[in-house]
This record gives C-alpha cells, structure tokens and sequence, in this order.
C-alpha cells in the first residue's frame, strides 16, 4: 500500500499551514485597504468555463469524472469573470474582487508522467476599467502588497512586464501573409533566435527583429529604444505614462522594473499589459505572482462595451513561503500557554483555568498528566512549544 | 553568479574553447585528473556544470543553469522550453535511419507498416514516421542501437551518424536522412527576458567567434 500523498498534492505541516494563512492575511489587508471585496469561486468548474479565455490548455486541467465534462480549477480568474459577467453584472464598476483559495494545475514531468500540482494563491480581480488607468491600480496595488508582505529574502525581486499592444505595434508594418507574421510572433515569443534568423524575409526587416528581441530593460530606456525603432505611437505614450507614475513607487521599495515588449506568456488570453513578480538569485529564477489584462474572456463571457474589460493578479502563497529566509516573525506568532497541574489539583481545574486564557483569547493547551514539580512543569512547556506555562499547585 | 551547463563527451573540448573566447575560462573541465562536477571560472563570474548531454536542456529549462550548451538532437528529443541562441556550428551529425547494407530497403517509406524500429532517440523517430504517415513500433534502447536490424530484433534504427563508420563496421547503411544537428548555445527564457546585459554580452561574443553565416546585429 502506497501511504504518500499523490505526486504534487501539498500535505503541509503546522508552521508551514501558520505561515501560508499569515501571509494570506497580510495580503488580505492590503485589498480591503483598496476597496477589494472578497468571492469564493468554486472549486470545481465546467471545462468550457476554464478553458474559455484559451489561456489555459485542456491538458493543464485536471478532470473529474462526471456526467458533464469537469475539472478543478487551475487558476480563479475565469470562475471570478464569469461571476461578474454574469449574477454581478448590475454592480457599479469599476468592480473590485479578490479571493484566496487553491488551484490545481497538471504537469508534465521530465520522465513523461503527469503530476497534479496544487498550490495555494490569493489575488485579485478589477472589472470595468479599460486603458491603462486600470494597469495603474493594479501594479500600485501588487507593490503595496508586496511591501506588506515583508520578504526578508537576499535575493532581489524584479517586476517582468510585457504588453500585447507592444508585439502589435512590432508586426503591424510588416508586409507579407499572416503565416510569416505568426511565425515571426512565435518566434519573438519563444526567445528562439535560430527560428527568426531562418525565416525567410528581408534582411532589412530581419536585423531590424533580431535588435527588437534585444531590447529590454529599465521601462524609460526600452520605450525610447522602441520609439527609435518603430516610431512615435500612442501606445508607446500611453505606456510612458504608466511607468512615469510606477518608476519611482517600484524604487522605492527596492523592486526592480523590466520592460520586455517580447514578454507574453499566455498570450491567447492577455489583451494588455502581462506582468510576473520574479525572485532572482544564484538559482533558478521563482515567479511569486502573475497577472494582466484579459478584456477578451469578459466579451467571451456576454460583457459588453465599456464594461468588456478585465484585469488582475494573483501571488502563489506556498512559493512566498518557500523563499522565506526565516519563519515568521515572532511579534505575529500567538502567545501559547500550557496549562499545568500537580496530584494536590486535577484535570477538571486545569480544564477550567484554560477556558480562563481562552476568553482572554490566549491559545492555551492543557498538560492531560500531573507534573510534580514547577520544573516539570516548564519542561513540559518547552516540550510542547509553549512560550509559557501555568502550574496550577 | 551566472552559471553554464556543459555537456560531458564530444562537445566539451570545443564549449569550453567558445566560451574562453567570451571571457569565461573553464579549461579546469579539461584537465584529466579533473573529477569536479562544478567548477568556477578562472575570473570568478561564472561557473560550469558538467552533466550528461540529455540533462544539459532539463538543468536550462528548470534555470539552474542560465546558458547551455548542447546537440540540436538533444534538443529536438527532449523537447523542453530553452531559448535557441547561437548555432555553434561544431559536432555536426546527422539523424538517420539505417537498415542492414543487405537490406532491400532504400528509404524509409519502402519499411513495412508496424515494422520494428529501433531508436535512443524515440521521440525523434516517433515524429518522423508520424510525418511520413508509416505506423511502426519503437523499440527505446539505450546504447548500441547497430544491435536491433543485427540480432533481428528490429527492421530499422534512427540514431546519429558522424562518419558513417560505425554502421558500415556492423553492416548497416543509412537510408534516408531526418535532420543535420550541431551544437547549440540554449538560454533559460526568464532569465534571458530578466537580464540586464551580463548574458547578452556572452552570448555576443560567443555569436560573433561563430560561423560567418550567423546574424550580428
């Protein structure tokens, strides 16, 4: 008999379970603060529903065995549209939402077998606000959070952001069929220089993408390079001044910017700006939180007009967790008191004086066997991890 | 620290001499007494790592590894999301299918529907006979593939051939070519789109000791 838990599946201890709802809080905070209200998404959804922004592949979905075709979620913004597409779409907008809860995503692993993944995210969904006034929100928000996360990590974290309205403005002088566009697409977006170098085009054109796929950086440093590059445009000026606003908010909370105009992972699904908050050290690089503009799932979902846009973010608690470079704070942890007794007492006073501290709102546990002594005592406590100790005597 | 996966066997004389022309030496890989598995670059900005051909795309894919280096049959086998930098242009191979030198056999679509073919290279060959809609079964063996048509385990092979003297030393000719691979520099993408100028620079100098055909922009 197998007695581990599925490949994937989280099974976490106490201190790891402590941690994930502590930082689940803070984040909490944070959207409250913003005028954010809570959903809970279900956790279970039609497969049509989760794959319709075609962000997600059918194979990414673990599916259930059902009358009707299921799966669990791998990610809560499709259930949240829907929501607010839907039974919410009376509400004011702009409509501000945010939920904490697991997703389950498969994945194939180097051996070829696939493996469910199962992790615990918490983020945020603004509906109704088109442009980049709602970008703005957005990534402030995200670095608000961030800063109220508290990471103490030596590794340094960058902001990676991409927009689609950046790969249009590249390929819209291009002449040729939509073959060529395509795969001059695929080709940026893959980072595969050896696919752009081999396509058949004008070597004009050519040298001109194989500079484009270099350029990124400090986001006043790639719009300047871009406007050289393809000219003066509203999206360029539009994208100056969401950066002009976050520049400075990004430094001043030690938070790298990385414009990348090539950036675009699930590019079916964004119709915007698509940003990852990155962990970079010696090792791999550890993507905490994700997002972007999905205005075409909310017109897939009935939105129409001004009401068609949507955008969000979501941080993976159980990868901040990991990256942690200590426990959480003492200040935070509760004061837990252990409830001792001698043979001239029982465990029915022990039990009473501990519904003492519980209405104290003090975590108070209750030593079930007699300690003889008040050193016993203390060292049942510390046995216990207990910060303190009572000896009823 | 930015550190670089290279592969052990034929490749490696010639990726450490690439990247000693970009300023990082790790010619320590080279020394016979060397057993180290990661060694530092002699100026101390970067290290290598040395691991078989096949792990070479899982170390860049996962980002332990920010560049790589590595045969474009790896590459086309494993299939895992690196960023294809600078054909290197040395190792040249090719992927081909081989039968017996007795065989009546000229091309690939002349092997019998569900014959056996026997390959290291599965899903190469898998994608190969796929296109030339020919249903065969894959045999994965994982070393002295000659051995399949040989023993009359398989019809066929799909393995690499640099000189061809190995297969003509079993009695086996190649029949139809799949692809030309050479050596290649990868890249993990996120930490590619994460630079700020470090690995661009390398694989610049890199690109530009390579062959002419090579763009530079």
């Amino acid at each position: 008999m197998t007695l581990q838990p599925a490949s994937g599946a989280k099974d976490l201890n106490p201190q790891q379970v402590e941690t994930n709802h502590l930082l689940s809080k803070r984040l909490a905070e944070v959207y409250r603060l913003w005028g954010y209200e809570e959903v809970s998404p279900p956790r279970v959804e039609r497969l049509t529903t989760l794959m319709a922004g075609e962000g997600i592949s059918n194979k990414d979905i673990v599916k259930l065995v059902a009358d009707e075709p299921l799966g669990l979620r791998p990610e809560m913004t499709a259930s949240i549209a829907r929501a607010a597409s839907t039974r919410l779409s009376k509400r004011t907008r702009p409509l501000r939402l945010w939920a904490n809860g697991t997703v389950f995503q498969t994945r194939e692993t180097v051996e070829g077998t696939m493996s469910i993944e199962e992790s615990l995210h918490s983020g945020v969904e603004l509906f109704g606000v088109k442009g980049i006034s709602g970008e703005m929100e957005l990534l402030t928000l995200m670095l608000d959070a961030m800063e109220k996360l508290d990471i103490r990590n030596p590794a340094s974290p960058t902001l990676l952001i991409g927009h689609t309205t950046l790969m249009e403005l590249i390929l819209t002088n291009i002449d040729g069929d939509k073959t060529l566009r395509n795969d001059i697409k695929n080709a940026l977006l893959n980072f595969d220089r050896l696919q752009l170098e081999n396509i058949s085009m004008e070597e004009n054109l050519k040298r001109k993408l194989l500079s484009i796929q270099e350029i990124r950086g400090l986001p006043s440093y790639v719009l300047t390079q871009l406007e050289k590059e393809l000219g003066k445009s509203e999206t360029l000026d539009n994208l100056k001044r969401l950066f002009k606003m976050i520049e400075p908010i990004a430094d001043s909370r030690s938070i790298g910017l990385q414009l990348d105009p090539t950036f675009q992972p699930h590019f079916e699904l964004y119709t915007g700006i698509v940003f990852q908050l990155v962990f970079k050290d010696n090792s791999a690089p550890i993507v905490i939180a994700r997002g972007g503009r999905y205005d075409g799932l909310i017109r897939h979902f009935g939105s129409k007009g001004e009401d068609a846009a949507g955008a969000g973010f979501s941080f993976e608690i159980d990868k901040i967790r990991e990256l942690l470079a200590e426990e959480v704070s003492n200040d935070e942890k509760y004061k837990k008191m252990l409830v001792t007794y001698n043979n001239t007492m029982n465990l029915e006073d022990a039990i009473k004086r501990q519904s003492f501290w519980h209405k104290k709102n003090v975590v108070a546990q209750v030593e079930l066997e007699p300690c003889k002594t008040e050193s016993e005592a203390k060292g049942a406590a510390h046995k216990r991890g207990c910060s303190d100790f009572e000896w009823l005597h | 620290m930015i550190t670089v996966a290279l592969a052990k066997g034929a490749l490696l004389k010639d990726s450490v001499s690439r990247f000693a022309k970009a300023g990082l030496d790790f010619s320590n890989l080279l020394d016979k007494g060397n057993r180290q598995l990661m060694v530092p670059s002699a100026c101390g900005r970067a290290k290598a790592i040395l691991v078989r051909n096949g792990d070479v795309p899982v170390y860049v894919a996962y980002g332990q590894a920010q560049l790589g280096v590595v045969g474009y049959d790896v590459l086309r086998e494993h299939q895992l999301p690196v960023a294809h930098l600078v054909d290197l242009g040395f190792g040249g191979c090719r992927m081909a299918v081989a039968v017996k030198d007795t065989s009546a056999y000229k091309s690939a679509s002349d092997l019998p529907p569900h014959c056996r073919v026997a390959s290291k290279f599965t899903h190469c060959a898998r994608s190969f006979f796929n296109q030339l809609d020919l249903p065969v079964e894959l045999v994965h063996l994982t070393g002295s593939v000659e051995l399949g048509p040989i023993t009359g385990m398989a019809e066929a092979i799909v393995d690499l051939v640099a000189t061809g003297r190995t297969l003509r030393d079993n009695g086996l000719v190649a029949i139809e070519e799949l692809f030309y691979s050479t050596a290649r520099l990868v890249g993990n993408p996120l930490a590619l789109r994460l630079d700020h100028g470090d690995l661009q620079r390398i694989i610049d100098s890199i690109r530009s000791n390579d062959h002419p055909n090579n763009f530079s922009s």
